[in-house]
C-alpha cells in the first residue's frame, strides 16, 4: 500500500468553537491506482486529501490519526522532512487551475522554478524537462513562454498537471481537476490524465463531486458525508451495488444521458452543522431508511471484497436499493 | 401551429475587443462576433435547451432574448413585436412577461435584502397592487417548494443554503407570472444532491404553468431532463436544432456527436473511445473560413473551407448546418 490514512481527525479553529471537518476517515491508496473521493461541498473531502500534503490553513489542527506514506507517518514529520516529500513524492493539483499558476510569471518559468529549486536541476536541464512535460500533456513547447491568462481553461489545467508531474511524484492529488471545464474539454483532459497515469504508473487521488467522472477514471471510490466516510470500495461494486443510502440517493439525483428518461429525486434537506454534529449516523435526518438504531454510531459492514458501507442497515442493502430507486421514497424524508 | 411567442431572425451580436497598438495606428476596430445569424422560433409553453461549450455565445444569445443586451443585427420578436422598438409601456409589460434566472444564486440576490423584500421588489416594479403581494408571494413560494413562513421570508441570503437560494431566485422570476423565462446554467453552482430538486421544479413549472423557457447549459444530460427541443451552438452559430430525444439518440452534426459522446455517465461500463474531435475552440476574433467547425471536424473536406453551411431542414423537425448531412 502506497498510502494509508487511518482514523484521521482534522479540526478547524473557528470563533464559535472547533469545527470537526474530517472525523475519523480511513482509506488506502494502492500503488498505481486511481482513488476517487466524492461528496458534496463541505463534506471534508478537500480537507482530508489536502492533509496529505500538510499544506493547510493555520486554523487547521491535526487532532488524531495517521497518514502513512510508504511506512512513514506524514503527520509526525517535521516541516523540514515533509518538504523533501512535496513535489518529489506527493504533488497537488489544486481546485482551480488559475490558482495553481502565478499570473505574473510565464508558465515555463514556474515549471523551471520547481525543477531547479526542488529538483536541483540545472537551468538547461530544467528547460529541456519543461518541454518534455508540455509534450506529455499535449501542449506546444512554444506556449512555455506564455502567461497563464493567455491559456484557455483546458490548457491551464494541462499546464498544472505538467507542473504536478515535474519531479515524477509517486502520488498525485487532484482536487476537482475538471470541474470548471466544458464536457468536451473535460473529456480530453481526463483522457490525457489517465493515459499519463498508466504510462507513469502513478497513484492518483481524485477529488470530485461528480460520480460520472469517478466512473470514467477511478479504480476505487471513497464516498464522504459530513466529515465521515460512508462507503468505500472498488468503483464497479460501489456504483452497481451501493450499500449506503447516501450513495443510492446520489445515483438517483443524477440525470443520465444514456438510458431511459427517469424521474430524478433530490436528497432533501442539507448536511448537518459540523460545529454541532448529531449523534449516531450523520445522514439520519435525510435518510428514508432511518431506524432507532441510527442514533448509535453506524458499524462498518463489509459488503464485498474491499467494499465497506458504514450503515446499520447495510445488511439489507439489496432490498433497500430497490426501494431507493423509487422517486417517492425520497419525498418528505427530512424530519426537522 | 399556433403563433410563436418568440421569433428570432438573423440575430447577430458583435462586441468591440481591445485594440492593440497596431490597430490604433492602422485605424482598425477589431470585433468579436459572439452570436452570428441565429434564427429560430419558440412556441408558447415550449422549452428549448441551448447547449455548447463556454464561449459559444449561448449566454449572449440568452441575454439578447430578454433585452439585457441589444442586438447588433437582426431582431427578436416577442408576441409579434420587435423588442428593440417597444414603447415604454410595452417595455414594462415585456419586462413583466420575460424573466431571467441567474447562474450563481450566491450573488443573484441582494445580501442586504430579506427574502421577502427580494420577492416584493419585482411586484412593486410591475405596479402590482399591494394587497395582492402576499398571495402572489405565497403562490411563487409554493411553486418552488419553499415554506412561505414568516421567519423564512424574513431571513437574509447568507442564512440559506445554495439550493434554497436558487429556489428563491426562481421564485423571484415566477412571482410576476411570466410567459417566458431564460435560465442560464441554473444548477451549475449547486451540489449534485440538490440539483435534482431545482430541475424537478423547472419541469413542474413547464408542465403546470405553460411557461416558455430557454434553458442554457453545457450539459446535455441536464437539458434532456428539462427540454423538449434543443439547439446546439458552436462559436456563435447554431449548428443543430431539433427535438431533444432525437438529438441525443442520433446527433447529426459532427459537433453534436462529439458533445453527446463526451458526456460522462455514472457507470463503469462506458466507452473510453477517444473523442472524434481534438483541440479547443478557435479564436473567435478570427474564426475559420466556411464552416466554423472545420478545423476540429473529422470529416472536413474542401467544400467546408469555401462555403458557410446554412442551417437547413433535414426532416423530423430537425435542422442541421453541415454540408455533409443529407436531408432525410
Amino acid at each position: 500500500m502506497l498510502l494509508e490514512v487511518r482514523d484521521l481527525v482534522i479540526d478547524y479553529r473557528a470563533t464559535r468553537g472547533r469545527v470537526r471537518a474530517v472525523d475519523g476517515v480511513n482509506f488506502n491508496v494502492p500503488a498505481g491506482a486511481v482513488v476517487g473521493v466524492v461528496g458534496e461541498s463541505g463534506c471534508g473531502k478537500t480537507t482530508a486529501v489536502r492533509a496529505i500534503t500538510r499544506v493547510m490553513p493555520s486554523s487547521a489542527v491535526f487532532a488524531e490519526g495517521s497518514i502513512t506514506l510508504e511506512g512513514e507517518d506524514i503527520v509526525q514529520m517535521s516541516d523540514r522532512e515533509m518538504r523533501k516529500h512535496l513535489w518529489r513524492d506527493i504533488a497537488y493539483v489544486p481546485q482551480s487551475a488559475m490558482n495553481a499558476l502565478d499570473p505574473v510569471w510565464r508558465v515555463g518559468k514556474q515549471i523551471e522554478e520547481v525543477l531547479v529549486g526542488r529538483g536541483g536541476m540545472t537551468k538547461k536541464a530544467a528547460r529541456a524537462r519543461s518541454e518534455e512535460l508540455f509534450a506529455m500533456v499535449g501542449l506546444e513547447a512554444k506556449r512555455l513562454r506564455d502567461y497563464p491568462h493567455q491559456f484557455s481553461g483546458g490548457m491551464r489545467q494541462r499546464a498544472s498537471i505538467a507542473l504536478a508531474l515535474a519531479l515524477s511524484p509517486k502520488l498525485v492529488i487532484a482536487d476537482e481537476p475538471v470541474t470548471a471545464l466544458d464536457v468536451v474539454i473535460q473529456r480530453q483532459v481526463l483522457d490525457t490524465f489517465t493515459e499519463l497515469q498508466k504510462q507513469l504508473n502513478l497513484s492518483v487521488i481524485l477529488v470530485t463531486h461528480d460520480i460520472s467522472v469517478v466512473a470514467y477514471v477511478c479504480d476505487y471510490v471513497v464516498v464522504m458525508y459530513a466529515g465521515k466516510v460512508v462507503e468505500s470500495g472498488p468503483v464497479a461494486d460501489v456504483l452497481d451495488n451501493p450499500g449506503h443510502p447516501y450513495t443510492m440517493g446520489l445515483y438517483n439525483a443524477f440525470p443520465e444521458l444514456g438510458g431511459e428518461d427517469r424521474e430524478l429525486s433530490p436528497i432533501e434537506g442539507s448536511p448537518p452543522d459540523l460545529l454541532n454534529p448529531p449523534k449516531g449516523c450523520r445522514f439520519r435526518a435525510r435518510c428514508p431508511f432511518a431506524i432507532d438504531a441510527c442514533l448509535q454510531d453506524p458499524p462498518e459492514h463489509t459488503i464485498g471484497e474491499g467494499h465497506v458501507a458504514n450503515c446499520h442497515r447495510a445488511g439489507e442493502a439489496g432490498e433497500l436499493r430497490e426501494i431507493a430507486k423509487r422517486t417517492e421514497t425520497w419525498v418528505g424524508v427530512t424530519s426537522e | 401551429m399556433n403563433q410563436p411567442l418568440i421569433t428570432v431572425e438573423g440575430l447577430t451580436k458583435r462586441f468591440d475587443v481591445s485594440r492593440s497598438f497596431k490597430d490604433v495606428f492602422t485605424g482598425n476596430h477589431p470585433q468579436l462576433q459572439a452570436v452570428s445569424d441565429v434564427d429560430f422560433t419558440l412556441a408558447p409553453g415550449e422549452t428549448l435547451g441551448i447547449v455548447g461549450e463556454s464561449g459559444c455565445g449561448k449566454t449572449t444569445l440568452g441575454r439578447m432574448l430578454i433585452k439585457l443586451i441589444s442586438a447588433t443585427e437582426g431582431k427578436v420578436m416577442f408576441d409579434g413585436k420587435d423588442i428593440s422598438e417597444m414603447t415604454r409601456t410595452e417595455e414594462l409589460e415585456f419586462r413583466r412577461r420575460a424573466q431571467l434566472v441567474f447562474q450563481n444564486p450566491f450573488d443573484a440576490l441582494n445580501p442586504h435584502f430579506t427574502i421577502l423584500r427580494s420577492l416584493t421588489e419585482p411586484l412593486h416594479n410591475a405596479r402590482v397592487p399591494r394587497e395582492e403581494h402576499g398571495q402572489r408571494i405565497a403562490e411563487a413560494m409554493s411553486m418552488v417548494h419553499l415554506p412561505a413562513l414568516e421567519h423564512f421570508l424574513q431571513s437574509f441570503p447568507h442564512q440559506l443554503s445554495g439550493g434554497q437560494l436558487q429556489r428563491v431566485v426562481l421564485a423571484r422570476a415566477l412571482v410576476l407570472r411570466p410567459d417566458f423565462i431564460v435560465a442560464d446554467e441554473p444548477v451549475s453552482m449547486l451540489d449534485v444532491s440538490v440539483r435534482a430538486g431545482i430541475l424537478n421544479v423547472l419541469r413542474e413549472v413547464r408542465d403546470t404553468m405553460g411557461l416558455a423557457a430557454v434553458f442554457i447549459s453545457h450539459d446535455l444530460a441536464l437539458v434532456r431532463y428539462v427540454c423538449e427541443r434543443t439547439i446546439t451552438m458552436y462559436l456563435g452559430a447554431v449548428v443543430e436544432d431539433g427535438p431533444t430525444a432525437a438529438i441525443v439518440e442520433n446527433p447529426l452534426h459532427p459537433y453534436t456527436k462529439a458533445l453527446v459522446q463526451a458526456v460522462p455517465i455514472p457507470r463503469v461500463d462506458q466507452s473510453h473511445a477517444p473523442l472524434p474531435i481534438t483541440g479547443g475552440l478557435p479564436d473567435a476574433r478570427n474564426p475559420p473560413s466556411g464552416c466554423r467547425f472545420r478545423d476540429r471536424c473529422p470529416l472536413a473536406e474542401a467544400r467546408c473551407a469555401a462555403e458557410i453551411p446554412r442551417l437547413r431542414e433535414v426532416g423530423g423537425g430537425r435542422r442541421v448546418a453541415c454540408h455533409l448531412v443529407e436531408p432525410a
